[in-house]
């Protein structure tokens, strides 16, 4: 707890991003989403398993993800929104992101790096009835590149077993 | 049971005419837990995920929850997971190690070889008449590890696991028995619905190369695949089974390469001088399916194995797992991991559009109108030619083109053979022209 930041407006900073990026997923303006990504980001999403209490819910680093993502293949899963062929998203989705529970610190390495710990929850809408709900944890690193942030880490923890989704055409 | 007429009506035309009663109709989904998923080989798992005595898992064989573990001898078994007084769940997590599996509604206790060891008030509630030996947890009729894959019936009248797969053994082998020590499972499961039928997803596997430049056109947009041709085959061993591709593997773009591919490619020019220059036109050996429910992908990036476990008639829960060869360095036992997520699980680029097109396809024959009017497998009939004339080898089986639907018309047809209620013999003699 004492490393968590309460004081400086730096969570305040930090929030605001987060609601920026929301903002621009639900406005459909991927290319401008990736643009917040450094180059050598690594998106990650484990899948997450039931088991017994001790258990390791969480996969680990050369297991199975729903997202394990590079610069390259982030750009490519945006590239393909924008061609004719991405069925899944045309028609495509309706989205209302929500962040919350924003809590900043330091990552000790730099005062131009912090770590973030946030809970999100999206809802999704599809064609007439489909309807997904999404929730979860999410893990940020994030630094300050010329004064404005990029995320160079993130783990996103859906807090799902079975999907009750068709798929995972959007981005967390 | 179904009625004659009904399941005349189900399939025809050597099934390349399928009603899509088949698609939506409780009935039939009933009389397929009984006739399908009660009678044939299923796919749970690899041995890799349960590597020590007392590892288990939890899987489904049709809507039955089950528990594969292995014992302390270490031999693997598959026991239902429903506690035999009431019916709870005795493991109710995905994976573990247990010795003991112990129900949480009146305590009763199993150990891994599903005998019942524990019951509480034996004598004080019992007074010590509870037969315990005859109350132990249900048991598949037949297990088999084959090369790493664990595969169970119910029906102890099934045929042996090899003589279900027949002529399509030799094509398996070529997926999985290419390289020593044999193959492993990146840890985890993929796990996501879809609301539509398990047949849609299975008989898309079995032989659907029609539909990937249109649905997964997406691929070829950004590069990570060449525009497509004509140059391929369906192939159908017989047995309701079938894979196809394109000749030498679905071919890839320039985008996202992976170091994972020239490596298969030495490995593959070293096994078609062992075996022949068939194995440069059917390896990776492409889509498959082995009948009823599990399919899957081999290709020059990944692996990847899938069963479509049905929940209803017009829903499905898809297991998939990413499979990586045992011998490969560990970069590229990651660049596989990385390319299979990329491209498939319900995130995959490839995999996110067909869970649109099979849940609108089941939603479309829900009305009266859409149901009188049959689905059309038909592509393709009438000229096929034997796998050994074509590929100038000693393999079994018919082969259709790249987009012919063959693979489907075999899939339904066997389905079909299995609601009517024949007996294994009459099925498996019946199929003999093809086996």
């Amino acid at each position: 707890m004492n490393s968590i930041d309460t004081k400086t407006g730096l969570t305040q900073e930090i929030e605001q991003f987060f609601y920026y990026e929301a903002r621009m997923l639900d406005e459909r303006q991927f290319e401008e989403w990736l643009q917040l990504f450094s180059d050598d980001i690594r998106y990650w999403m484990p899948v997450v398993s039931t088991r017994e209490r001790g258990g390791r819910e969480i996969a680990g680093d050369n297991e199975l993800a729903f997202f394990d993502d590079n610069k390259t293949t982030l750009t490519l899963r945006v590239k393909r929104l924008y061609t004719d062929f991405a069925f899944a998203e045309e028609p495509p989705s309706r989205t209302s992101r929500f962040i919350s529970n924003v809590q900043v610190e330091s990552s000790g390495s730099s005062p131009e790096e912090v770590l973030s710990h946030c809970k999100f929850l999206v809802y999704r809408t599809r064609l007439e009835t489909d309807m997904d709900v999404f929730f979860g944890t999410r893990k940020d690193t994030l630094h300050r590149v010329n004064g404005s942030w990029q995320i160079v880490r993130r783990k996103i923890i859906l807090a799902q077993n079975v999907l009750g989704a068709k798929n995972l055409s959007i981005f967390f | 049971m179904l009625g004659v007429k009904t399941l005349q009506d189900l399939v025809k035309d050597d099934g390349a005419t399928v009603s899509r009663r088949a698609f939506v109709d409780s009935d039939v989904y009933e009389a397929e837990l009984e006739h399908i998923f009660a009678r044939c080989w299923l796919y749970l798992g690899h041995e890799s995920q349960v590597k020590e005595p007392g590892d288990y898992f939890t899987a489904y064989m049709g809507e039955d929850p089950v528990i594969v573990a292995r014992n302390n001898e270490g031999e693997i078994v598959v026991l239902l997971n429903s506690c035999r007084h009431r019916g709870m769940r005795v493991c109710r997590s995905d994976e573990g190690n247990s010795k003991f599996f112990r129900c949480p509604y009146h305590g009763w206790s199993y150990d891994n070889h599903g005998k019942l060891v524990g019951v509480p008030r034996f004598s004080t509630g019992y007074h010590k008449e509870l037969d315990r030996n005859k109350w132990g947890l249900i048991k598949v009729a037949q297990v088999t590890n084959y090369k790493g894959m664990i595969w169970a019936t119910w029906d102890p009248d099934a045929p042996s696991f090899e003589e279900y797969l027949g002529g399509m053994k030799v094509y398996l082998d070529l997926m999985i028995d290419r390289m020593p020590e044999g193959l492993e499972v990146v840890g985890g499961v993929h796990k996501w619905t879809i609301e539509a039928n398990w047949k849609l997803a299975a008989d898309n596997f079995v032989g659907d190369m029609y539909h990937v430049p249109i649905t997964h056109g997406s691929a070829h947009a950004i590069g990570i695949r060449k525009a497509w041709g004509d140059l391929g085959y369906q192939i159908n061993p017989g047995n309701g089974h079938g894979f196809g591709g394109e000749f030498g593997g679905l071919a890839e773009g320039t985008e996202a390469a992976t170091p994972y591919t020239p490596f298969l490619k030495q490995m593959r020019k070293r096994l078609s001088q062992e075996k022949g220059d068939y194995v440069n036109k059917i390896v990776p050996i492409g889509h498959l399916t082995i009948f009823p429910n599990f399919s899957a992908l081999d290709t020059l990036r990944f692996r990847t194995f899938r069963v479509w476990n049905p929940r209803g008639p017009q829903c499905m829960e898809i297991h998939a797992w990413c499979m990586i060869d045992k011998s490969l360095p560990e970069e590229l036992k990651s660049a596989v991991r990385q390319q299979y997520i990329f491209t498939f699980g319900p995130s995959g680029v490839f995999e996110q559009e067909d869970g649109e097109n099979w849940s609108q396809c089941t939603a479309s024959s829900r009305g009266w109108i859409g149901r009188q009017h049959d689905f059309n497998y038909g592509m393709g009939a009438g000229h096929e030619t034997s796998v050994a004339e074509s590929l100038e080898a000693d393999l079994p089986g018919q082969m259709g083109g790249i987009w012919s639907e063959i693979n489907q018309r075999g899939f339904y047809q066997r389905w079909q053979q299995l609601l009517s209620t024949r007996s294994w013999d009459e099925i498996l003699t019946a199929d003999g022209a093809e086996r």
